[in-house]
Formats: structure tokens, C-alpha cells, sequence
């Protein structure tokens, strides 16, 4: 309790310090916008042409970027400084997290914020709300109660992943270029169904890089399609289980690296 | 030209040295390359008749827009806001070369790093993806010369975004939005005869697609003959009157530079 407390306060600490660039604000929201709203652009006209993308339409595809990009918004908001570890341990930064009598953890993920999370968050309501409507779905209970379960369980999946993998450069000092592959797997997943990247491809966002789970898995389900490679349609049920299982590996992950860490600064 | 190539060089050594992890590189490019062919790859399956184009042509297109997604390697933008929110940039400007080929200097060894990983993913995708080679060598002569524009407008656009940086203050956010508009426009993953009719027609006129479409159209055999040179003549159009608004920009923006020093 009480590190949710300190981590609260961290947290209005960093916005209030990034508030501080109205001009900025400003116009990194409208740049996130825009670049979401070419993406989605983008996916307009391979479809207008084609109707579809492997029995996916315009909405249905909108509803897949979109899912992606809502549990994405979390993780931008507030945790996309987990880039930024590899300069925090090879500049030493990392050593006032250690001098301050509290959580490393938590004074770690409550060191920034980035408000371009808001941008991401509200094309996401906007695209799903739209596909919602024009696909003509009416959801019971069953998928209104699961639907943030997915969202944050998505966030977690991405923040697990990327955190696990910044903790590499303990090691050798170097993350970008694994975070790097990771995203690029994670993007494709945003943008496509991953049935159209055949059986090697599923594996690896299905179990290595389990990013499918953020959308593709959920998204069958919630728009009550079926999937054209497997009949394992409880997959779409598995986010939760799966965001809790990244979150017991990286816990311990964690751990390991703090062990590991020697300050740079000698 | 002597010194242009020494900073050329020296920008190629820093960023092989520094950023650059050769096989990482190369795996992301083509896990970027088979996405694409599979997109296309299925559309076409879907519906063979609206491409108007083959599927060969059609994937290698693809391929080679993601193999030219070296061109954002370079950012000059980026380091003359750098160079200008630190104060450095009294150093540049006191090099014995004008700024501006300074800058072009810099960009061209940065974009070689580039070509220096682009050109074997090329040849792996060429065997796997099955990649089309250029029709005729005259048509790929003509592709370089066209790629080689392609290049020069993307620099002075970028070029022209660094000499905003210097009154703008930050541009990293703008950035964002500026390299999706060169990849949608310039028709880096969708080429420009699938947009629909209004968006093709702003597109056509934007400069953009000299970046990717008109070179990658020309390679595939999609420009040839009278529509190939009306293609380079809209790029070589574009080229002027970047340079000649980069000058104009960079004059401006240096006065301005100068009052900000005190």
C-alpha cells in the first residue's frame, strides 16, 4: 500500500514535469494522432481495394489495431522509459534508485511519464467504438466484463516483455537492439492477423514473444470469428493467464539483474 | 569535393561503429520484407485482377520499399536540433565547408551504413521471396539515376525541417508525424495507382513519392519510355526547388541563429 503511494505521488511528480512544455504537449499529441491516423490510412486502402485481408474487413482489422493500440496507450503513458535503462545503467543514473530509501522498483517505473499514451488512448476508444458500430456487434455481459481484462492484460504484456528484455544490458550493457526485434514483431501484430505470416511466425507471437495475445487471440473471440489454422478457440480467453505468467518471469528476471548490476561509475 | 568525401567517410565509420549491429539489422529488414510479401502475396490470391500489375512485380515492390526504408537512417533534422539546443552548432558552422554540403556530406555517409545492409538483405530476399531483377540494365541504370534524385529530395526535406528546428525548438514529435507522411505519400508500402482517386491526386503533386514510387515503379518495369522521364523530370522539377529553398531557409534561420547567440 504504501508503494502505491509513493508510486502515485512519482507519477503526478513526472507529469507535472512534463506539463511543463506546453508547446510540446501539444504538438506531440497531435503527432501521434496523425501518425496513428496514417497507419490506419494505410490499411483503408490495401482493403478499399481488396474488400478484405484473409476474411478480415475494414472494421474488423480497425478493431484489431485498435485493441492492440488501447493496451499499447498504458504502457506508452507511463512506462516507455523502460527504454531508456540501458543509459541508466551504463551512465550510472541507476545508482540514485539505489541511495534512496525505497523500492528500486518502484522508483524506477515512477521515474517518467509520457503523455503521448493519451493520443494512443483516445484513437484507440475512437477506432474500436467505430468498428463496434459498423460491425453491428452486440456484446452480453460475458464480453463487456472480459474487455478490460484483455486491455490490461495487453498492457502487461508488452510492459513485461520490454522491461524483461531492457534487463539485458545488466548483462551486456546493450538492449536497444533486442527491444528493437521485439517491437518489430509487435507491430506487424498491431497492423495484420498474424494467419496471414503462416506457422513459424504464430509460434513465435503465440509462445517466445506472446504479443498476439494483446489482440489477435482476443480479438477472435470478442468478434465471434473463428480461426482459419487452429481450433483452439479458449486461446482467446488466455490473456490474463498468460499477462500473469510474464509477470511471475519477469519478477524474478528482475531480481537477477539487480543482482548482477555493478554501478558504472566505479 | 576532397573534404565533402572526408566527412562523408567519417559519418560512415561513426555510425558503423557506434549504432549499427550488422546481423540484427539485416534479420529486422527481412522479417520486414516477408511481411509485406505476404500481404501482398494474399491479396493477390484474393483478387489477381485489381493489381494491374503481376504478383512478381507486385512483391518486389514490396520488398524493395522496405529495403529502401535505409533512407530514414539519416536524420540531419535531428542533429541540427541537436547541435543548436547544445550550442555546438558554432562548431559546424566553422568547418571549411558550407553548411549545407556539410549536412548532404554527413547524410550520404549515414545513408551508405545503410546500403551497406540494404543490398545483402536484397540478395537474400532475392533467392527466398523471389525477388524480380530489373527487366533490362537500362532500366536499372535509369532506376539508380532516379533513386539517386529520390535520395537528394528526401535529404532536403529533411534538410528544410532541421532549418525549422532552429526557430521550432523541438522537432522530435513532429519527426514522428513527418515520417509517416513521407512513407504514405511516397508510396513506400502501397504504390500510388491503388490509392483512391483523391488521395492519388494529392499525392501526385506532393513531392514525396520521388522517394520511393517513381524509383521503385521505374525498377519494376511499371514507368517506362515517355511516362519514365516525365517521372524523373517531376523529380528533377522538385529537386530545384528544394535546393533553392533550403538556401533561402538555412539563410533565414542562420540570421536568426545569430541574434539568438547574443
Amino acid at each position: 500500500m504504501e508503494a502505491l503511494r509513493l508510486y502515485v505521488r512519482l507519477v503526478r511528480v513526472s507529469m507535472q514535469a512534463r506539463l511543463q512544455y506546453r508547446v510540446d504537449f501539444v504538438m506531440g499529441i497531435f503527432s501521434v494522432i496523425a501518425l496513428n491516423a496514417i497507419s490506419l490510412g494505410m490499411i483503408s486502402i490495401i482493403v478499399y481495394r481488396f474488400v478484405s485481408l484473409n476474411g478480415w474487413n475494414i472494421w474488423d482489422l480497425f478493431f484489431l489495431y485498435c485493441l492492440w493500440l488501447l493496451g499499447h496507450s498504458i504502457y506508452s503513458l507511463l512506462f516507455w522509459h523502460f527504454w531508456d535503462l540501458q543509459e541508466y545503467v551504463t551512465q550510472g543514473t541507476f545508482d540514485q534508485f539505489l541511495l534512496r530509501p525505497a523500492s528500486i522498483f518502484i522508483q524506477f517505473i515512477g521515474r517518467e511519464v509520457q503523455y503521448i499514451g493519451f493520443a494512443d488512448a483516445s484513437v484507440a476508444v475512437v477506432g474500436l467504438g467505430l468498428a463496434y458500430i459498423n460491425l453491428g456487434l452486440h456484446w452480453g455481459v460475458k464480453e463487456w466484463l472480459f474487455f478490460p481484462l484483455v486491455v490490461l492484460s495487453g498492457a502487461v504484456i508488452e510492459t513485461t516483455l520490454v522491461l524483461m528484455t531492457a534487463c539485458i544490458s545488466f548483462w551486456t550493457g546493450r538492449s536497444d537492439m533486442a527491444i528493437d526485434a521485439i517491437m518489430s514483431f509487435n507491430f506487424l501484430v498491431q497492423n495484420y492477423p498474424i494467419d496471414i505470416f503462416g506457422t513459424w511466425f504464430r509460434v513465435i507471437v503465440t509462445s517466445l514473444i506472446p504479443v498476439a495475445f494483446m489482440n489477435y487471440y482476443p480479438a477472435l473471440m470478442l468478434l465471434g470469428k473463428s480461426d482459419p489454422q487452429s481450433h483452439w478457440q479458449w486461446l482467446g480467453y488466455m490473456s490474463p493467464v498468460v499477462a500473469i505468467i510474464l509477470i511471475a518471469i519477469t519478477s524474478v528476471v528482475w531480481h537477477f539483474a539487480l543482482r548482477r548490476y555493478s554501478s558504472a561509475g566505479g | 569535393m576532397k573534404i565533402f568525401w572526408s566527412f562523408t567517410r567519417q559519418a560512415f565509420q561513426f555510425v558503423s561503429v557506434y549504432r549499427f549491429n550488422f546481423f540484427a539489422e539485416i534479420f529486422l529488414t527481412l522479417l520486414r520484407m516477408y511481411a509485406i510479401y505476404c500481404v501482398w502475396r494474399i491479396l493477390y490470391t484474393q483478387r489477381p485482377g485489381a493489381f494491374s500489375v503481376d504478383m512478381g512485380q507486385m512483391i518486389t515492390y514490396g520488398v524493395l520499399g522496405m529495403a529502401l526504408e535505409i533512407f530514414v537512417w539519416s536524420r540531419p533534422q535531428m542533429y541540427i536540433s541537436q547541435q543548436v539546443k547544445s550550442g555546438a552548432i558554432d562548431t559546424d558552422l566553422m568547418k571549411p565547408l558550407d553548411f549545407h554540403l556539410h549536412m548532404l556530406a554527413r547524410s550520404t555517409g549515414e545513408t551508405l551504413v545503410g546500403a551497406s545492409l540494404a543490398v545483402p538483405a536484397l540478395i537474400i530476399a532475392y533467392f527466398l521471396l523471389g525477388v524480380n531483377l530489373p527487366p533490362d540494365i537500362g532500366t536499372g541504370l535509369l532506376f539508380l539515376f532516379s533513386l539517386g534524385l529520390g535520395y537528394l529530395v528526401l535529404f532536403h526535406l529533411n534538410f528544410l525541417l532541421g532549418a525549422l528546428s532552429v526557430v521550432a525548438l523541438d522537432i522530435r514529435h513532429i519527426s514522428w508525424a513527418y515520417y509517416s507522411v513521407v512513407r504514405f505519400f511516397g508510396g513506400q508500402m502501397v504504390p500510388l495507382w491503388l490509392f483512391p482517386s483523391f488521395v492519388g491526386i494529392i499525392a501526385g503533386v506532393l513531392p514525396f513519392q520521388s522517394t520511393y514510387y517513381i524509383p521503385m515503379s521505374i525498377y519494376i518495369g511499371k514507368f517506362t519510355g515517355v511516362e519514365a522521364a516525365r517521372a524523373i523530370q517531376f523529380q528533377l522539377f522538385w529537386l530545384v526547388v528544394l535546393v533553392l529553398t533550403s538556401r533561402l531557409a538555412w539563410g533565414w534561420a542562420h540570421r536568426r541563429l545569430v541574434v539568438q547567440g547574443g
